[in-house]
C-alpha cells in the first residue's frame, strides 16, 4: 500500500510570550491510501493541534512546528513537504488534497452565505467546475451525503437547518474536490446519538466508495470501534499506543488505553463504582490501595436493584409533577403583548421518591432541560402543578418561593460558564449560604465550605483559588459543592457530566453516587447518554418533542423498551 | 417586509410627534423675546406689542403650540376666512360655516428675520448638508474599514499600535478642533499649495454674480467632519474583524483553500459589517452633531449653519423647522439601517 501521509517526530509548541507549552511531543504515524485512522484522546491531549498542523491551520506567529518528516503524497504523485510548502501553495493543498470537517457544525458554517454557495466556493477556487455547472455538481454532492430536498438546502442559510444537516453540508464541502485525505475533528460530538450514528455511517461509506483516507479524531473510543482500521491513542501530547482496531480493543497494552476502555459506564450492566484512570496509571502502591476501592462484586444485578428500588418507592414521594406544560413566548408587535411560540413541554406527570435518582433522557429539543428548569422555577409553567412535600410550588409568588429554592438546587452542564470567573471558589460556595442565611455565623459557614470541599474531593487550599485555576472536572466539583451548600433535598443535574472527558466523568459520577447516599439526595439527572443513566439512575424517563415517551426502572426501560423511540435511542449508542 | 415598513413608519411618526412637542415646548418656554432681538433695546413698547401680535406671540403658550402643530400637520383645521392666507398647496373641506378641514403640505411658517418661507430656506440648505454628510460617510467607511482590517491582521504589531493611537486621538478630538486647524493650515497658511479657501460653501456666487458649484470647498469640511467617524469605524471594525477572524467558519474557509483577499472580502466583511451597522446610530449621531460646528466654521451654508444663525437671532420658526428636518433625517437613517440589517444578516427574520 502507498503511504499518503507520513509524519515523523512531529512536535508543536505554543509561545504565549513568557512560556513555551508543548502540545504535541514528537509523534509519528502513517496514513495509507484509503485507510481510516482514528486518533483518540482526552481534551487537551493535543489531537486537534496535531490535525490542524497537517493543514498548516495554526497561527504561525505563535506556534512552533518541528518535524523530522511531514510529507504528503499529492494526487499527481508528487511528494509534498508540508512544513516547507510556500504560503501561496497552501490553498492548493487545502480543500483539494486534504479536506477537513470540524466539531461544531453550528459555528463552522458562515452564517451570512447560502449553504450551496459555501460548498460551490471550494469547487470554483480550485477551478474544478465552471460557474454554470457548479450548481448541478453541488446538488449531486448533497445527494451523495444523504441530504434530501437538496434544492431547498442549496438556497438555505445555515441557521435554517438542523445540526445533522449542517454537518452533512460540512462533509459535502470537505469532499467536494475529491481530496485523498479527509480530516474529521470530532465531527459528531455536538450531535444527538441517533444523528451521530447516521453521520458515522455516511462518512464510512463515502470513504470506502471513493477510496478516501480519513483521519478521524475523537475523545470516545467506543465511537471509533465500528469505524477505524487503525487506532492511535494520544495522552498528554504523545501517542502512547497505536495498532489495528482489534488489537487495541482486545489487547490494550498501555494502561491509559485500558483506563479509557473501562472508564465509560457500560450500557448493559449496572456497576457499583466506576473504574477511573488512576486505577490503571500511577505507582504500584497507590494502585494497590485503589484497586481495593473497586469491590470484587462490582455488578449490581437486576433483582438486587429492583428490590432496593422497591424499598425506596414504598414511602410518600418528595416531589409530584402533574400535567405540567411550559411554553416559550416571544415579544409581539407591541411591547405589551406576548406571542406564544411553542410548547416546550406538554402534559408531563411523574413523581420523585426520596433518595431516588430519576434519569431524564431525550435528544436535544426534547424539552428535558425545560422540564428541569420548570421544576426549580427558573422558568414559569403555563399549567399543571409541582407539589413538594404537599406544598404547591407552581403558582407560589416569587418571594414565598425563595424559601423553598434552597431545597431544590440545580447543577448546569458547562462548568466553564456557570462559575463567575471573578469569584474565588470558596466565595462561590459561600454565597448561597449568605443569601439564605444558613449557619449561625461567618466562622461556621467557612467551616462548612471546607467540609464541603473535602466531600467533593478538593483540597482545602481550593478555597482561595479562582475558577480559571481549576480543570473542567474540578470546576464541576465546585458547582456540586455550591449546590450542596444549602443542604438541598432535591438536586437537578442538567447534563452535568456531558462536557467532561470520560475519566473525569467517571470520577464525578462516582462522587455524585457517594454524595447521594451520604446526604440522602433525590436527583433528577438530565442526560442524553444512556450508559450514564444505567450507572447512576434508579428510574428513567424518556422524552420526545416535549412529551413523555416512557417511564420505568432502568432495567425495564433499557432491557425491555416499550416504545419504538427508546429502542431507536438504545440502538444508536455505539458499542 | 412591506407590513414591517408600514409598522416602522407608524412608529416613526409617533417619535416625530414627541420630538416636535418636546422641542417646541422648550423653545416657546425659553425666556427670550424674539421681538426684542429684532428691534433692539431702544424700541418703544407699542412697536413691540404690534410685532408680537402679528407673530402671534401675545397668545398663551399652549395656544401658540397648538397653532404651530396645526400649521405643520398635513391634516389640520382652519377658519375658512384664513384659508387664502395659507401659502402652501392645499385642499379644503368645509366642516361648518366658519371652519374647514384642510389637507395640505406641512406649513413651516416664515422666518421672523428675513420673512422668507422656512421651507424655502431649508430647501436651499438641505442638499448641501446631505452632500457633506454622505461624502463624509463614504470617506469614513472607505478609510475606516481598511484601517480596521490592517489593525486586525497585524494585531499588537507596530502598524496596529500606530493606527490605534491615532484613532484614539481622532475619537477624543471634538470635530471643531480639526475644522479650525484644517481651515487655518490648508485654507490659509498653505493655501498657495492647496488652492483651498478658509471658508466657502459648495455653491458660491462668483465675481459676475452668478451661482457656481465649487466641489473643492467640500474637501476640508469632509476631512474635518469625517475624522471622528473614521476613528470610530476603525476601532469598531478592528474589534469586529478580530472577533470574526477567530470564528470557526473562517477556519473552515481556510481549510477549503480560500485565499486571504476573498477570505476577508467574502467571508469576514459581511459578518463584521453586522457589528459596524449595529453601532451605526452612535457614529451617525457624531457625524450630524459635528456638521453643526463644521458648517458654521467653514461658512458652509447647510442646515447646521442655518440652525446656528437662527439660534443667535432666536428665529423660532427656523429653529423648529431645522430641528424637525434633522429629526426626520435621523428617522429615515434608522429605517434604512433596519432594512440594511435584515439584508446583511439572514438570521434576523423580517417579522
Amino acid at each position: 500500500m502507498d503511504t499518503l501521509l507520513d509524519i515523523n517526530n512531529l512536535s508543536v509548541s505554543f509561545n504565549n510570550g513568557q512560556s513555551n507549552v508543548t502540545a504535541v511531543k514528537s509523534i509519528s504515524f502513517q496514513i495509507y491510501k484509503g485507510e481510516i485512522v482514528c486518533l483518540v484522546g482526552e481534551s487537551g491531549s493535543g489531537k486537534s493541534v496535531a490535525a490542524n498542523s497537517v493543514m498548516r491551520l495554526l497561527d504561525e506567529s505563535k506556534t512552533m512546528v518541528i518535524a523530522e518528516r511531514m510529507s504528503f503524497m499529492s494526487k499527481s504523485g508528487e511528494c509534498l513537504d508540508i512544513l516547507q510548502l510556500p504560503k501561496d501553495k497552501l490553498p492548493g493543498l487545502r480543500g483539494q488534497e486534504i479536506g477537513m470537517i470540524f466539531q461544531e457544525p453550528m459555528t463552522s458554517l458562515n452564517p451570512v452565505i447560502k449553504c450551496g454557495d459555501q460548498v460551490a466556493e471550494g469547487l470554483l477556487i480550485h477551478g474544478l467546475e465552471s460557474t454554470h455547472s457548479v450548481k448541478d455538481k453541488v446538488l449531486e454532492l448533497f445527494k451523495e451525503v444523504g441530504l434530501d430536498d437538496s434544492k431547498r438546502i442549496f438556497d438555505s442559510y445555515p441557521h435554517q437547518l438542523s445540526g445533522g444537516q449542517k454537518q452533512r453540508i460540512m462533509i459535502a464541502m470537505a469532499m467536494a474536490c475529491n481530496p485523498s485525505l479527509l480530516i474529521a475533528d470530532e465531527p459528531t460530538t455536538a450531535l444527538d446519538v441517533t444523528v451521530q450514528k447516521k453521520i458515522l455511517e455516511a462518512l464510512k461509506e463515502l470513504c470506502r466508495n471513493k477510496g478516501m483516507a480519513m483521519l478521524f479524531i475523537s475523545h470516545d473510543l467506543n465511537i471509533v470501534k465500528q469505524l477505524a482500521d487503525k487506532i492511535l491513542v494520544m495522552f498528554k501530547g504523545e501517542i502512547v499506543e497505536q495498532g489495528s482496531t482489534l488489537e487495541v480493543f482486545n489487547h490494550p497494552k498501555h494502561p491509559y488505553t485500558k483506563g479509557l476502555l473501562s472508564c465509560r459506564p457500560p450500557l448493559k450492566t449496572k456497576l457499583r463504582i466506576l473504574p477511573t484512570l488512576s486505577d490503571f496509571i500511577g505507582n504500584t502502591e497507590a494502585k494497590k490501595l485503589i484497586s481495593n476501592r473497586l469491590p470484587d462484586n462490582n455488578i449490581i444485578t437486576r433483582q438486587e436493584h429492583e428490590s432496593a428500588f422497591k424499598s425506596l418507592s414504598s414511602v410518600e414521594p418528595i416531589l409530584k409533577i402533574k400535567h405540567v406544560t411550559t411554553s416559550f413566548t416571544q415579544a409581539g408587535m407591541f411591547f405589551w403583548n406576548k406571542k406564544k411560540v411553542f410548547k416546550a413541554i406538554q402534559d408531563i406527570s411523574f413523581v420523585l421518591y426520596p433518595g431516588e435518582v430519576l434519569g431524564l433522557v431525550g435528544e436535544s429539543g426534547s424539552g428535558k432541560s425545560t422540564l428541569g428548569r420548570t421544576i426549580c422555577r427558573l422558568l414559569d409553567s403555563e399549567s399543571g402543578s409541582v407539589t413538594y412535600r404537599n406544598i404547591e410550588l407552581a403558582n407560589m409568588p416569587e418571594n414565598e418561593f425563595r424559601v423553598f429554592r434552597k431545597n431544590i438546587q440545580i447543577i448546569f452542564q458547562d462548568p466553564y460558564a456557570s462559575l463567575n470567573p471573578s469569584m474565588k471558589a470558596g466565595d462561590a460556595i459561600l454565597e448561597p449560604m449568605i443569601v439564605h442565611k444558613l449557619c449561625a455565623n461567618k466562622q461556621e459557614r467557612i467551616e462548612k465550605v471546607y467540609s464541603l470541599l473535602e466531600s467533593v474531593g478538593l483540597p482545602a487550599e481550593s478555597f482561595h483559588k479562582y475558577p480559571h485555576e481549576f480543570s473542567g472536572g474540578q470546576r464541576q466539583r465546585i458547582s456540586i459543592a455550591r449546590a450542596l451548600s444549602l443542604n438541598p433535598e432535591i438536586l437537578i443535574c442538567d447534563e452535568s457530566v456531558s462536557a467532561l472527558d470520560v475519566n473525569v466523568q467517571a470520577q464525578v459520577l462516582n462522587l455524585l453516587n457517594e454524595l447521594r447516599s451520604k446526604f440522602n439526595l433525590s436527583m433528577i439527572f438530565i442526560t442524553h447518554d444512556l450508559s450514564v443513566v444505567r450507572f447512576i439512575c434508579d428510574r428513567v424517563m424518556v422524552m420526545k418533542n416535549g412529551r413523555l415517551e416512557e417511564i420505568g426502572t432502568v432495567e425495564q426501560v433499557m432491557d425491555n423498551p416499550a416504545s419504538d423511540y427508546t429502542r431507536l435511542l438504545l440502538e444508536s449508542v455505539p458499542e | 417586509m412591506f407590513s414591517q415598513l408600514i409598522y416602522k413608519l407608524m412608529y416613526s411618526i409617533v417619535v416625530l410627534l414627541m420630538v416636535i412637542i418636546t422641542v417646541s415646548s422648550i423653545i416657546y418656554l425659553a425666556p427670550v423675546d424674539p421681538t426684542r432681538l429684532s428691534f433692539g433695546q431702544m424700541a418703544d413698547a407699542g412697536t413691540i406689542e404690534k410685532k408680537k401680535e402679528r407673530l402671534g406671540l401675545d397668545k398663551p403658550l399652549p395656544v401658540q403650540l397648538m397653532y404651530y402643530i396645526n400649521d405643520i400637520s398635513p391634516i389640520s383645521i382652519y377658519r375658512t376666512s384664513e384659508l387664502s392666507e395659507l401659502p402652501v398647496t392645499k385642499s379644503a373641506l368645509s366642516l361648518s360655516s366658519t371652519h374647514s378641514l384642510v389637507l395640505k403640505m406641512p406649513y413651516l411658517r416664515e422666518s421672523f428675520q428675513s420673512g422668507r418661507k422656512v421651507s424655502e430656506l431649508i430647501g436651499e440648505a438641505l442638499p448641501k448638508t446631505l452632500i457633506l454628510a454622505f461624502a463624509s460617510l463614504l470617506f469614513a467607511l472607505l478609510i475606516g474599514i481598511p484601517l480596521g482590517i490592517i489593525c486586525a491582521l497585524n494585531r499588537d504589531k507596530m502598524a496596529d499600535r500606530a493606527i490605534i493611537a491615532f484613532s484614539t486621538l481622532g475619537v477624543s478630538l471634538p470635530s471643531y478642533i480639526p475644522a479650525i486647524m484644517f481651515a487655518v493650515f490648508f485654507g490659509y497658511v498653505w493655501s498657495s499649495l492647496t488652492g483651498l479657501d478658509v471658508q466657502g460653501s459648495i455653491i458660491e456666487l462668483n465675481d459676475l454674480g452668478n451661482e457656481e458649484i465649487r466641489i473643492r470647498n467640500l474637501i476640508l469640511p469632509v476631512l474635518a467632519l469625517g475624522i471622528r467617524p473614521v476613528a470610530m469605524i476603525t476601532q469598531l471594525s478592528r474589534s469586529a474583524f478580530l472577533d470574526v477572524m477567530n470564528q470557526e467558519y473562517i477556519k473552515t474557509a481556510k481549510a477549503k483553500g480560500v485565499r486571504l483577499v476573498s477570505l476577508l472580502y467574502r467571508h469576514a466583511l459581511p459578518n463584521a459589517s453586522i457589528t459596524i451597522i449595529s453601532a451605526s446610530s452612535g457614529w451617525l449621531a457624531t457625524l450630524i452633531a459635528g456638521s453643526y460646528f463644521v458648517e458654521s466654521i467653514f461658512n458652509f451654508k447647510g442646515i447646521g449653519d442655518l440652525t446656528i444663525s437662527s439660534l443667535t437671532s432666536f428665529d423660532i420658526p427656523v429653529i423648529l423647522g431645522t430641528l424637525i428636518t434633522v429629526c426626520i433625517f435621523f428617522i429615515i437613517i434608522n429605517l434604512v439601517v433596519d432594512m440594511l440589517y435584515t439584508k446583511v444578516d439572514p438570521r434576523i427574520k423580517v417579522n
